[in-house]
């Protein structure tokens, strides 16, 4: 069932068209992300979505509010983190959990208590919580920001570049923060992110957007091969000769191939890398070659992404 | 209107305000300027001290506008008495209206743009508060601090006149008056409100704090015109005086709410982030 449903959603900051007729649906569950360079339309995006702007034409539901008929209820409903951690460097850990806790209605102050401290103790953050936020690192203020966004248990969780500015160390802690809760607490999410790691590694489902029009949509692996093109096969050997190349290119899902003979490595594009790899293989044993080794190369994202990006621009 | 959500932004925001020397410093010391180091220079000392500061002849305008039977009485007092009579029932009356105005001046201004400015403003306009409550929240944290400063040095000063004024009144006291109390606790109160809504909603639409202070400064003018008529004796502070004020600023007050929550726009507010 979705709980995230947009139609034709559009909106124009004067004659600039930031994001043009987005659809797209989000199950329940499902993390979902929206990728794209900066100024693709994610921020706009989302702060539609979140209510705090106004959409100029399209429709949006978050779980199942409307999102120009029921702001309070829209906004009750999702838990967001911010492109800056919107955090108050005065208070300390505790009381900005507290603060939001509050303003999201978590009002039973032992219910409130007992979430703060599984949320705060799952990021690391206990110890420090009657600190000021002020002398927290990065790192630690995204953390606080993730939780603070969860406090409510919002079904639905919007992150808008959650790794943004970290050092790699502190976005690999984020990025596995996130992967857990996404398992433990199996939330809804929408991922604005142009870090093609947090992409592959979190989302179920990817959308890439560029000049705030939906490009493609699929899963990462459906998004590599779609954009990037069919994994192929690298075969290194003891020693390659012209009659195991013959050998190699009379098979018959065998699109392309390139030999090096220096390396003693061939490179083989086929229609299905997982079914045709056996038959390339027998057919080189048999033309008498000794295979040392065998690996799929998956296109990744970031090469489908680039190629996207690319195109888009010309 | 949930007054509770209201009151969440005010302690919130009142909890950051207290742990910010910048900010408490002028909450302080300009009250303690009007009540406490004002008078002390102008009235308390010269009369101790019998020096020429005693003289009426400064506030002749203001005296010669005071209603017939204050006149009355004062035509019977000797002109020590006539000086800080004067002085701690009429001239520093509108002081007191400024004392709320400029303690709450820097937080008002700070209210949502300085919100804009540390860019903690849209976590609070993502939650499920609503523009009214968080407009009433935001003149709560300027207000009560504000009133809260001024009935203080009230008390403060109506302790430094009544000491003066004992021995030298064979122990009478001067103050509190029914003027005063409404002039506190009623006029005080709607001044304030009016130039602290007004200060939040600059403060909603401009892109930092100094902006909004620079604009806000402009709504002293008003009160320090009241300032300059009490002086010179345009306008006295009188029951019927106060009680016309309270009633129209009454009306601005309600009125200036009502436009402020309807110009609240989260989408505007975000278009001017730093």
């Amino acid at each position: 069932m979705a709980i995230i449903e947009v139609e034709g959603l559009t909106k124009t900051f004067g004659s600039h068209v930031a994001v043009d007729r987005l659809n797209f649906e989000v199950e329940e569950g499902e993390v979902f992300g929206l990728l794209g360079p900066n100024g693709a339309g994610k921020t706009t995006t989302v702060r539609m979505l979140a209510c705090l702007i106004s959409a100029s034409g399209g429709s949006a539901k978050v779980g199942g509010h409307k999102i120009g008929e029921n702001p309070l209820e829209v906004r009750q409903t999702v838990g967001i983190l911010t492109e800056s951690p919107s955090l108050y460097e005065r208070l300390t850990a505790y009381e900005n959990m507290d603060f939001f806790a509050e303003a999201y209605n978590l009002l039973d102050p032992q219910e409130k208590a007992v979430r703060i401290r599984e949320l705060l103790e799952f990021f690391d953050l206990w110890e420090r919580r009657n600190d000021k936020v002020a002398g927290f690192s990065k790192g630690m203020k995204q953390k606080l920001a993730i939780a603070r966004a969860l406090v409510h248990k919002p079904p639905v969780l919007f992150l808008d570049e959650p790794t943004a500015g970290l050092d790699p160390e502190a976005a690999k802690e984020v990025r596995d923060l996130m992967e857990m809760l996404s398992r433990r607490e199996k939330h809804t999410i929408l991922l604005c992110t142009h870090h093609l790691e947090d992409a592959e590694k979190l989302c179920d489902r990817v959308m890439m957007i560029s000049r705030g029009k939906s490009v493609v949509v699929g899963t990462p692996d459906e998004l590599r091969e779609r954009i990037a093109g069919s994994p192929t096969v690298q075969i290194t050997l003891k020693k390659l000769n012209s009659e195991i190349i013959e050998a190699v290119k009379k098979v018959n899902q065998v699109e392309q191939v390139n030999a090096d003979e220096s390396a003693s490595t061939l490179t083989v594009t086929l229609d299905d890398a997982q079914s045709g790899t056996p038959e390339v293989v027998r057919k080189i044993v048999e033309a008498n070659g000794l295979v040392l080794g065998v690996n799929i190369l998956r296109p990744s994202l970031e090469e489908a992404y680039l190629k996207l990006i690319k195109e888009e621009q010309k | 209107m949930r007054i509770e959500k209201a009151m969440l932004v005010f302690k919130k925001d009142w909890r950051e305000i207290r742990r910010n020397w910048q900010v408490i410093l002028p909450i302080v010391v300009v009250p303690l300027m009007i009540s406490v180091f004002l008078p002390v220079v102008l009235t308390v000392i010269p009369s101790l001290a019998a020096t020429p500061g005693t003289s009426v002849s400064g506030f002749e305008a203001l005296m010669q506008n005071l209603p017939s039977h204050v006149q009355e009485q004062l035509a019977g007092m000797t002109e020590m008495q006539v000086m800080i009579y004067v002085m701690a029932l009429y001239f520093f009356a509108p002081f007191f209206l400024i004392i709320p105005l400029m303690a709450s001046s820097v937080i008002a201004s700070d209210s949502f743009a300085g919100e804009k400015e540390r860019k903690t403003i849209e976590a609070l306009l993502a939650t499920p508060i609503s523009d009214g409550e968080l407009f009433l929240g935001k003149t709560l944290v300027s207000f009560i601090p504000s009133m809260a400063v001024t009935i203080i040095s009230f008390v403060i000063y109506s302790i430094v006149f009544d000491l003066l004024a004992f021995s030298i009144f064979n122990g009478a006291l001067l103050l509190p008056t029914l003027d005063w109390l409404l002039l506190i606790f009623a006029l005080a109160p709607t001044v304030a409100l009016a130039s602290i809504g007004l200060t939040v909603m600059v403060s909603a639409k401009v892109k930092g704090f100094r902006e909004a202070q620079q604009i806000s400064a402009v709504l002293l003018i008003p009160v320090l015109a009241l300032v300059f008529g009490q002086v010179t004796g345009a306008i006295i502070f009188g029951p019927i005086v106060i009680s016309a004020l309270i009633g129209i600023f009454a009306v601005i007050d309600f009125a200036i709410f009502r436009i402020g929550v309807k110009m609240f726009k989260r989408e505007e507010i975000l278009s001017k982030l730093a």
